[in-house]
């Protein structure tokens, strides 16, 4: 009879720790998958799921936060994945969040990502829907990468070209390369650049020992730049200046409007400036008045040969004599 | 012609075995469901065919994913993907390995040992005698065992599995440093329901299989001792052929059901 109890009790105690362990198994595998816990549902939209399944992984910032729960075709290029979040994840949140397919591991199975978005935005709430970003697949970056294969061996080709062509000596790197009479030029053009080169770095050096004994602050620039009282008499001078070329431009103003009225009006002036046969006639004036002024030094020679003005001028003679004297 | 005779005559052996069995199948759902249950009897014989083969179960498991770790290992560092024995281990001991060995060890233990027992019985009378006094032999020895045998196996499975897989976190923390709390945690993230659930109703129609062919055996024993031999012996053989028979079915069913 005593056995027979403990055989109960070891067989119960077996069947208590296998249902413990399936139990557990049980939550532990459920837990995962959000089946027990608050949890709340938010949606996103992509164009292509790449293979994402039901019961998949969602992951915020890399930490595993809920699951996909439904996958729903709404159109030919758009489908809809409803997604269960830990409601303790909720209040970090936002709308701005970005959802985007990924792939866990290199072989692993497909995973939503969400990541935060930079700035502000509302907390989500259940239901909402956030936006997708659709990562380049898998079958994309072959298809590149096949087309990148393609222009590389176009390159290969083409460089191989190039490459024959230099050893053949063909072209200007060809030449560089295999014409020894174009080494040795090359050679002596660096030889000479050097010694330029280093004659050009003595004339800079004396240049700078020129430009180092010009005593800067006993110059005028240096005056003109430093000294604050020339800069205050420069600038009274500027001022005057400005004033003078402002009188000077109304006096220009004042002469154009004289040479003007002049030009225009029919005072003696205008008449003397526009009118040509004045100038004949003065001409003519000044031409008898030489021959007039010729004629009377004649007279007058005449005059001091006769006998009635003979002895005044004598007179005049003698006293220029004495005053000499 | 002698020949095809021979053949003949297994081909009908074998059909009329397998009616024979239906019968019997048929007979226990019949006697099962109906009063009076040996409640007592039943206990017994999931004491004997559980906590008696726990020890076995243990070792077996422990020593499946123990192996079956360090031999996988090599490979999987070879391929850089050290960090995905755990899943591995896991979904190939939840899913297959586990509940096939452990089914083919227990029928080995408790399927010879209905049919050893039964056939003596059997050889002995001792069944006879039952009948004679008015006690159900079928319902006392066939209905208990066959149901013990169906409810303890996938416990036993629980059970193998579970050491199975901390057989193979030792070697990863001995091997790989991997903690046990991380071995673990990689084992459930990478666990889904649909491997889980399936192995266990498979597991159940595994216990229900290695007790219906051990009772089936032991039950029919022919007369002598060579007949209980016999009878131990084929007992063993065909209940690990129907397993095999039985996960063949369950795959594809849980591969329709589950989507794996």
């Amino acid at each position: 009879m005593k056995k027979s109890n403990t055989q109960k009790i070891n067989l119960g105690l077996f069947v208590i720790i296998s249902t413990l362990i399936l139990v557990s198994a049980l939550y532990f595998i459920g837990n995962r998958q959000n089946l027990f816990g608050k949890t709340f549902r938010i949606h996103v939209v992509f164009n292509n799921v790449i293979g994402l399944q039901l019961g998949n992984n969602v992951r915020y910032s890399g930490i595993n936060v809920g699951t996909v729960k439904k996958i729903t075709m709404i159109n030919d290029t758009t489908i809809c994945v409803d997604m269960l979040i830990e409601d303790k994840i909720l209040k970090h949140l936002k709308k701005n969040a970005v959802a985007t397919i990924g792939s866990d591991g290199l072989v692993g199975s497909m995973i939503i990502n969400i990541t935060p978005n930079k700035g502000t935005s509302k907390q989500l709430i259940d239901g909402d829907t956030i936006s997708s970003y659709s990562r380049i697949s898998t079958d994309d970056m072959l298809t590149t990468l096949n087309n990148t294969n393609e222009n590389a061996a176009i390159l290969t080709a083409d460089l191989l070209k190039i490459t024959t062509a230099i050893n053949r000596g063909e072209g200007t790197l060809g030449l560089l390369i295999n014409d020894t009479e174009m080494a040795s030029d090359f050679k002596q053009t660096i030889l000479h650049l050097k010694t330029a080169s280093s004659g050009a770095s003595k004339t800079i050096d004396e240049l700078n020992k020129i430009i180092a004994s010009i005593k800067y602050d006993k110059s005028v620039a240096a005056v003109l730049l430093s000294d604050s009282i020339y800069a205050d008499k420069m600038k009274s001078v500027i001022t005057n200046l400005e004033k003078s070329s402002i009188e000077i431009d109304t006096v220009l103003t004042n002469i154009n409007e004289v040479v003007l009225g002049i030009q225009k009006g029919k005072g003696s002036l205008n008449y003397m400036i526009n009118d040509t046969i004045l100038i004949k006639d003065i001409d003519d004036i000044v031409k008898n008045i030489k021959e007039g002024s010729i004629r009377l030094n004649e007279d007058l020679e005449a005059l001091k040969h006769n006998i009635f003005f003979r002895g005044y001028f004598k007179k005049l003679e003698k006293q220029k004599k004495e005053r000499k004297k | 012609m002698k020949k095809s005779l021979h053949i003949s005559d297994k081909i009908k052996s074998f059909l009329i075995e397998i009616g024979e069995l239906s019968f019997f199948a048929n007979r226990f759902f019949k006697e099962a469901f109906v009063k009076p249950f040996e409640f007592k009897e039943l206990l017994r014989q999931c004491y004997y065919m559980g906590n008696r083969s726990l020890l076995l179960v243990g070792v077996t498991g422990f020593i499946l994913g123990l192996v079956f770790t360090l031999q996988s290992r090599p490979t999987l560092i070879e391929f850089g993907a050290e960090s995905w024995m755990p899943s591995m281990v896991s979904i190939s001991i939840i899913r297959e390995i586990g509940p096939v060995v452990i089914a083919l060890i227990c029928a080995g233990r408790i399927g010879s040992g209905i049919g050893a027992e039964l056939g003596s019985m059997r050889v002995t009378e001792q069944i006879d005698a039952m009948e004679v006094s008015g006690t159900n032999p079928f319902k006392y020895l066939v209905v208990t065992r066959i149901m013990a045998a169906t409810l303890m196996l996938p416990l036993l499975i629980i059970f193998g599995d579970t050491i199975a897989l901390f057989g193979s976190a030792v070697v990863e923390y001995l091997k790989g440093e991997v903690s046990f709390q991380l071995y673990f945690n990689k084992v459930f993230n990478a666990l889904e329901f649909s491997d889980l659930i399936p192995a266990i109703i498979k597991s159940v129609f595994f216990g229900f299989a290695i007790g219906l062919v051990g009772c089936f055996k032991g039950y029919n024993c022919k007369k002598g001792t060579v007949g209980v031999g016999e009878a131990s012996n084929s007992a063993v053989v065909y209940t690990s052929m129907l397993l095999f028979i039985i996960d063949f079915i369950a795959v594809f069913i849980s591969d329709i059901f589950f989507e794996i």
